[in-house]
């Protein structure tokens, strides 16, 4: 993949005798995931003698996942592999509290409002943002969005804040 | 053949279907409209316009586009569905020419040699050409899914549980042997996918399965929560960790000269008749889909080249091949899907996705029940692609001018829209919060260099795969040998498992790796 970041990888996080560890950590994550679906289907019924319940496809592809991790984890041990590169905050916050802020607000506020703020607030995702152009595209935006969803599509959408309809 | 025949004058009788539309402005006087014409036009456009996006991919492109058709009837929701998906892959390829960021792993190849000759300024050639590629790749794959598509669901109509598990099984080793990258992730990502699947409530008992108590997830994960989740925000997340402004290199001549010369056309020619009919048989093959096909008809086309050394400077035979393979690809992908009920691959299995929300289950009984809705989306495959040539050679300067809106702009916009669609599907705040949070999972997964693409693919086959098998064993009473014993599921197992065998296999490994890393340097 082209996506090669411009940023040095993690130095001194992880031992010296883990060769590959993204695929290292990667792999722990799986186990970790399928360690998690096999305690949360372990109420499930299924699989005592021949029965084919509710449970048993779920424990079944938790454990295929947990020996694939484990495969991986153990690949990512013993072989050289990529290093972790760093994550980036700022992107991932600022999409995340928009598309919180989206959650939040469209319910109470209707969708011109929770448009216009979660589109402001993921501008803040880089700092790269030149705010007067963003204001003027938000506006736009929000107006297209407004004019596509309900008029266009037909899609019962809330348009304003609720305590201005009532 | 006269089967054929009737079946795509169905077809075409459905793409042409004209609606009286009296508006009260006119005062009774009422207008035929060619609805489902116009759908596959606004399909294209709009698909087209996201796909062009620099760093959005078609699976994302459609993943954001599937909430505006929800409030089609469903022949037309499908039929512009479609649309989408050719104008994104064709967006997807003008973005590689001209700024070289390929969307997506299918479009890699296309950058190779469009962008370079972009850069010698022969653009409009290397636009033109891949149009006339993609359309000639979409008129045979039209043809060819007319003529199979018949056959292949009598096929399917002998087939049991048992069968179709098999069948599965095959589908998704095949994804892994044709993905890019590690066997073993791939399959893990599958297997988590099919895990994701299992969350909600079971379709024979009705108990609730992994889900908390939560009511949100009582139902399961949405669909397309997820595949909004996983391509569209995490695309986003990572453009912007990318830098997405300063590896953008615009190519910033003007596109003049849209009209590839005589011997540019002699070149590309026995190129896209190569690149077709490989596309046509990786396509077909459950799993196969556009990536692997472009890849594959990019070397092949190196190989078999009089002047290898040529390729990867602007040659182009090198645009030819892989944009007409992975059209003719994206379309003959349909195949699996229309007869046999079983996506090959995620662009197929948004398709799924999106018919099970019309209320359709595709399968074998879609194409007997409802003739007019399988055979309109045929047809409609190939207007769409007229339409893309039509439209696409004239406006290309307006997507180069897309092109130069800046990343900063373009993501506020992104994240706005996917928002507003998740939560148009139910209503739901809650839908909203989760496609975020699959977003962060998706990001995660691009940094441990995990696809989620097989993620989407094991989501959708999951339940599919849980009813078959346990209808098969409940059919067995309960013995496990009954995929060994039946004919047919015994042989499809057996592919799949020699399949698994090679794929792990050094010597082949290394051919597989080299149908990638070849194109890379």
């Amino acid at each position: 993949m082209s996506d090669t970041p411009s940023h040095g990888p993690v130095k001194y996080i992880m031992p010296k005798w883990i060769r590959g560890p993204q695929d290292f950590v990667g792999g722990l994550a799986m186990v970790a995931i399928a360690v998690f679906a096999l305690w949360a289907s372990s109420d499930l019924q299924g699989m005592r003698g021949f029965s084919f319940g509710a449970g048993t496809a779920p424990r079944m592809f938790a454990y295929l996942l947990l020996g694939l991790g484990a495969a991986i984890a153990i690949v990512g041990l013993v072989k050289d592999g990529e290093h972790i590169t760093t994550y980036a905050w700022r992107g991932p916050l600022f999409v995340s509290l928009a598309i919180l802020s989206f959650a939040a607000t469209i319910r109470p506020m209707g969708l011109i409002f929770a448009a216009f703020t979660s589109f402001l607030i993921a501008a803040l995702g880089t700092p790269e943002t030149r705010w007067k152009q963003t204001i003027i595209v938000a506006v736009c935006l929000t107006t297209f969005c407004s004019l596509l969803f309900p008029y266009a599509l037909g899609l019962p959408l809330q348009m304003l804040p609720k305590f201005l309809i009532r | 053949m006269g089967d054929v025949l009737s079946n795509l004058s169905l077809g075409f009788g459905v793409v042409f279907q004209f609606v009286q539309w009296t508006p009260a402005f006119l005062g009774g006087m009422s207008i035929p409209i060619p609805v489902n014409i116009l759908l596959c036009l606004i399909g294209a456009l709009v698909g087209t316009l996201v796909g062009v996006l620099p760093g959005i991919g078609t699976i994302a492109t459609v993943a954001m586009l599937l909430p505006i058709t929800f409030g089609l009837p469903p022949v037309g929701a499908l039929i512009m569905l479609a649309g989408i998906y050719y104008g994104a892959q064709y967006g997807g390829s003008t973005t590689s020419i001209l700024v070289n960021i390929p969307g997506e792993a299918g479009s890699v190849v296309t950058a190779l040699d469009g962008f370079q000759m972009a850069k010698q300024g022969r653009a409009g050639p290397a636009l033109a050409i891949a149009a006339i590629g993609s359309f000639f790749a979409g008129c045979v794959a039209t043809v060819l899914i007319a003529v199979l598509g018949a056959p292949l669901t009598k096929l399917a109509l002998a087939f049991g549980p048992a069968e179709y598990f098999s069948l599965m099984v095959l589908g998704l080793i095949f994804a892994v042997v044709l993905a890019k990258g590690s066997v073993l992730k791939a399959i893990a990502m599958i297997v988590f996918g099919l895990l994701l699947s299992m969350v909600g409530s079971d379709i024979e008992t009705g108990a609730s399965r992994m889900a908390f108590n939560i009511p949100e997830l009582a139902d399961g994960l949405g669909f397309a929560t997820l595949a909004m989740g996983l391509f569209g925000f995490a695309e986003i997340i990572r453009n912007l960790d990318a830098g997405g402004e300063t590896d953008r290199q615009l190519v910033q001549q003007k596109v003049t000269g849209l009209m590839p010369t005589k011997k540019d056309l002699r070149d590309s020619a026995p190129a896209i008749l190569r690149g077709t009919v490989l596309g046509s048989i990786l396509g077909i093959l459950p799993g196969g889909g556009a990536v692997i096909a472009s890849f594959a008809a990019y070397t092949m086309e190196k190989k078999l080249s009089k002047h290898p050394q040529k390729f990867g400077r602007g040659v182009i035979e090198g645009v030819a091949a892989p944009e007409s393979a992975n059209n003719a690809a994206a379309q003959t992908s349909f195949i699996p899907l229309l007869t046999l009920g079983i996506p090959p691959n995620a662009v197929m299995a948004l398709m799924v996705g999106a018919m099970t929300i019309h209320g359709i289950v595709p399968g074998p009984q879609v194409m007997q029940k409802q003739p007019e809705l399988v055979w309109g989306m045929i047809a409609s495959m190939w207007v769409g692609n007229l339409m893309l040539l039509i439209i696409n050679l004239p406006l290309v300067g307006i997507w180069v001018r897309l092109l130069r809106v800046p990343y900063r702009l373009m993501f506020p916009s992104i994240v706005v829209f996917c928002s507003i669609g998740i939560y148009s599907v139910n209503n739901a705040p809650t839908d909203v919060m989760l496609a975020g949070a699959f977003g962060l999972l998706g990001y995660w997964l691009i940094k441990h260099d995990f696809e989620p693409a097989p993620l989407l693919l094991g989501m959708v086959l999951g339940p599919l795969m849980e009813e078959n098998l346990r209808r098969a064993l409940l059919i067995s009473r309960g013995d496990w040998t009954v995929f060994a014993t039946r004919p047919l599921s015994a042989v499809l197992m057996l592919i799949s498992a020699a399949l698994l065998v090679l794929t792990i296999l050094p010597s082949l490994r290394k051919k597989r790796d080299e149908v990638f890393v070849e194109s890379e340097n």
